[in-house]
């Protein structure tokens, strides 16, 4: 997210101090938030994208896809909304109208993760259903483009690229000249967004399991990722091998790769020591490139988001906020960070209440 | 084995009359004939030659879909895309007017007049083994004693020993599986003896080391199992050996194995096939069940694992793992009643319960045994009916609730098999085929 605020880290001392905790309906699965951190966008699996006031902590339904609601980003400095669904739709709000201004059918499967580029000009989602390819269950082909870019003021599509299916995860490098995506297999894709051509490619084996107790198929991939400051590395995230899949108990995981170089080379990885097991969903780097957050769900250990050093990639500061984090968002001076996600859904209450179960934590980035 | 009860006579019976009452005289007949011995096995009743032919014409059989670890009845058969638990795969029309299945299953909902579908089902156990074993052999642990499997009874009720197809096959591709494998593991045949236990096979394709040697002719190696049998047999009398009673069984199989072991290499078959059952390791192992009850297995049972208990990543599992089904239920039903042997072939397509309707915190669903769905197809089932209902959320079951007991009955009943016989098992307490003389599901029975 682009800030001309000025950024206060210091990434020895920082930690990651609980505040408020914000109730949703449901589960969240997208998150965007205001220049000046008031105003939050959640996009839920009832289906709805939400407009949640923080101080308050009051939300509010503003507009709703087909399906899951499963990303939403700022656009247009703040004054429009671009959200993706499971129906495969991305759909742009117009904040001070109050409606939805445009709605393009992107794919004929989920949106499985939207991002904007930091020049506000492109949006991106990317999409593919795993089906069973071949006797161990490798994913087929897809019957469609995977990883689309769409000017985000046309809705037009200005690019689109396949990469075997399901892709989980999209970013763009912080000059808007490059969008990588990562899939189930843990196959990486970079592209130059002016030429329209491949530019890098590789696979990386560990966020990714077959399995081997329950079941033989594929499962994990990489769930997040991002350029570091200088957009020289591609930062992924997830979780290591597991031998049942259905445990989701693999390592908590990040790896850093110089994607430039011919092949890639992974340059770091989460350090021995320092991860406890489950899945990692988001990872998200601070505005001021100093550090790092990792997010996601705790099966074993004493953590679910952590903040890392972006340099020699050490762990600063670790927290167990008890949900499972699907997005996390630093505020625009960094000041805050915006835990998305949920915790367990529950059966109707006497009332025939649902319980709210979409969990939004912020969390103070202390120095 | 079992003695037929009474009240037998009044079921209604799925597969044409007259089967069924040839199947209970030729049992009756070769019972009385083969004396108290042969009272153990088909073996009196079936080494008549010209009993067998008669039998070979009117051979029932049964595959069971074993879809372990427990599908979702909300992404499978019992959709609830209005609820707030629906989860993201939607519904679809089928078929039948007012019928949806899940999103994820649009070729069987081409077919639903074909099978049926019972929403209604609800089981003790919340936990897998347990329920492995409820939905396996019909009726809750009463330790010591040791229930036969459904694929045991039904090996043993519909099996003939001039088949050198097995009568139990079970593939499976898994060997690991935790409670699965700690089932699998376990004592399938029960009281029923190690000749009902299954021969297994999966994965590979093809089993192993049954080939006979290249030099051994086919005569030398029938003369040398006809003396192997002579003489443990006589032994097995002499001393009233039980252990060399199970060796014989062994023997037998390993030998009906070495002629029937093409039936189990898919490359046999045509490509066509394959590609239509899809690549997966499940759908080619259904492919080979059809193949091995067109050649005479009375019942194949096809696993895959534990694949379907999916706690934590539900929708990306499932978004793979529903389709395959889908288009695996439909290649074989479709197939079944092409080569004329859908009504003489039941399907039974379950897992051992359901699952939550809540989603936990992974987006994955738990265990559910309160309400869930399951499928039956074939021989002496009523297609294209849906029996029992759950509300609106598919928490609860708001009619016509069933059991395992009645499912039973209702197998038994489909294949003609009295669900009530009593085991005769000297020295043991009365056992029944169904216990508690449980209905079956009259609804879906023909």
């Amino acid at each position: 997210m682009p800030s001309e605020t000025a950024v206060e880290a210091k990434p020895q001392a920082v930690k990651l101090e609980p505040g408020k905790t914000i109730n949703l309906p449901s589960a969240v699965l997208g998150l965007a938030v205001a220049s000046d951190g008031k105003l939050l966008y959640a996009a839920c699996l009832d289906r709805f994208v939400y407009q949640v006031d923080v101080e308050s902590k009051q939300s509010k339904p503003l507009f709703q896809h087909r399906n899951y609601a499963s990303g939403v980003k700022l656009l247009a400095n703040g004054t429009q909304l671009v959200s993706a669904g499971y129906d495969g739709a991305l759909q742009w709000f117009d904040l001070a109208a109050g409606k939805v201004i445009r709605q393009v059918d992107a794919h004929r499967f989920w949106s499985w993760k939207l991002a904007v580029s930091p020049d506000q000009k492109l949006v991106a989602s990317v999409t593919g259903q795993y089906l069973a390819g071949s006797i161990d269950y490798v994913p087929a082909d897809s019957p469609e483009p995977t990883v689309k870019v769409f000017d985000a003021l046309t809705g037009e599509v200005r690019h689109a690229w396949t990469l075997r299916p399901p892709v989980l995860s999209v970013a763009f490098s912080p000059d808007s000249q490059h969008v990588a995506a990562g899939n189930l297999l843990g196959e990486v894709g970079v592209w130059n967004l002016g030429t329209g051509e491949q530019v890098a490619a590789w696979k990386t084996e560990v966020f990714t399991s077959w399995g081997y107790i329950k079941s033989h198929h594929y499962v994990g991939g990489i769930y997040g990722m991002a350029f570091s400051a200088n957009g020289e590395e591609l930062l992924l995230a997830g979780m290591g091998d597991m031998k049942d899949p259905m445990a989701g108990n693999g390592a908590q995981t990040w790896q850093r790769f110089a994607w430039r170089e011919q092949p890639a080379r992974k340059v770091d990885q989460i350090h021995a020591g320092e991860h406890g097991n489950g899945l990692m969903e988001t990872l998200t780097v601070h505005p001021s490139g100093e550090m790092f957050v990792m997010a996601g769900r705790l099966a074993q250990g004493n953590w679910n988001a952590a903040l890392f050093q972006a340099g020699d990639g050490k762990l600063i500061h670790s927290i167990d906020n008890k949900q499972r984090n699907i997005e996390a968002v630093f505020s625009a001076d960094g000041r805050q960070l915006f835990l998305a996600g949920a915790v367990g859904q529950r059966g109707r209450d006497k009332e025939g209440q649902c319980p709210d179960f979409g969990r939004i934590q912020v969390m103070t980035v202390a120095s | 084995m079992a003695r037929s009860s009474p009240s037998a006579d009044g079921l209604r019976q799925g597969c044409p009359v007259n089967e069924h009452t040839l199947h209970r005289r030729l049992f009756l007949e070769g019972c009385l004939a083969g004396g108290a011995a042969s009272m153990l096995s088909w073996s009196g009743l079936f080494g008549q030659s010209a009993h067998a032919e008669v039998a070979k014409k009117t051979e029932k059989r049964c595959i069971l879909l074993w879809l372990c670890g427990a599908p979702s009845q909300f992404e499978t058969w019992d959709p609830k895309p209005e609820s707030i638990y629906g989860g993201p795969f939607g519904s679809i029309p089928t078929k039948l007017p007012g019928v949806h299945f899940s999103g994820l299953m649009p070729k069987c909902a081409t077919i639903a007049d074909k099978f049926s579908i019972v929403r209604s089902m609800k089981t003790k156990p919340g936990e897998h083994f347990q329920g492995i074993e409820l939905l396996n052999r019909g009726a809750e642990a009463r330790p010591p004693f040791i229930r036969p499997t459904l694929g045991s009874v039904l090996g043993q009720q519909l099996g003939h020993v001039d088949n050198p197809v097995p009568n139990f096959v079970l593939l499976d591709p898994a060997p690991h599986g935790n409670e699965f494998r700690a089932f699998k593991d376990g004592n399938w045949a029960g009281w029923l003896g190690a000749e009902y236990a299954p021969v297994r096979s999966g994965g590979e394709f093809k089993i192993p080391n049954v080939d006979r040697l290249a030099e051994i002719s086919a005569a030398d190696h029938h003369d040398r199992e006809a003396l192997r049998r002579f003489l443990t047999k006589k032994y097995e009398n002499d001393q009233k050996s039980a252990a060399a009673a199970s060796q014989n069984a062994v023997f037998s199989r390993v030998d009906g194995l070495m002629s029937c072991a093409p039936l189990f290499d898919l490359e046999r078959l045509p490509e066509a096939d394959r590609l239509r059952y899809g690549p997966g390791t499940f759908g080619q192992h259904t492919l080979m069940a059809r193949n091995l009850v067109e050649n005479g297995a009375p019942f194949v049972m096809v696993a895959n694992g534990m694949t379907w208990d999916c706690h934590v990543m539900q929708h990306e599992i499932y978004q793979m793992l529903v389709p395959e089904l889908d288009n695996v239920i439909y290649q074989l039903l479709t197939d079944l009643e092409t080569r004329g042997l859908l009504d003489s072939t039941l399907v039974v397509m379950m897992g051992e319960f359901g699952r939550t309707p809540w989603l936990n915190a992974s987006r994955g669903r738990d265990h559910y045994p309160n309400a869930w769905s399951l499928a039956l197809a074939g021989c002496g089932i009523r297609p294209g009916v849906v029996v029992g209902k759950t509300d609106d959320d598919g928490a609860k079951v708001v009619d016509r609730q069933v059991d395992e007991k009645n499912l039973f009955a209702t197998i038994f009943s489909a294949l003609g098999i009295d669900p009530y016989a009593e085991y005769l098992l000297p020295g043991l307490p009365t056992f029944h085929r169904v216990e508690g003389h449980a209905e079956p599901i009259h609804e879906v029975l023909l």
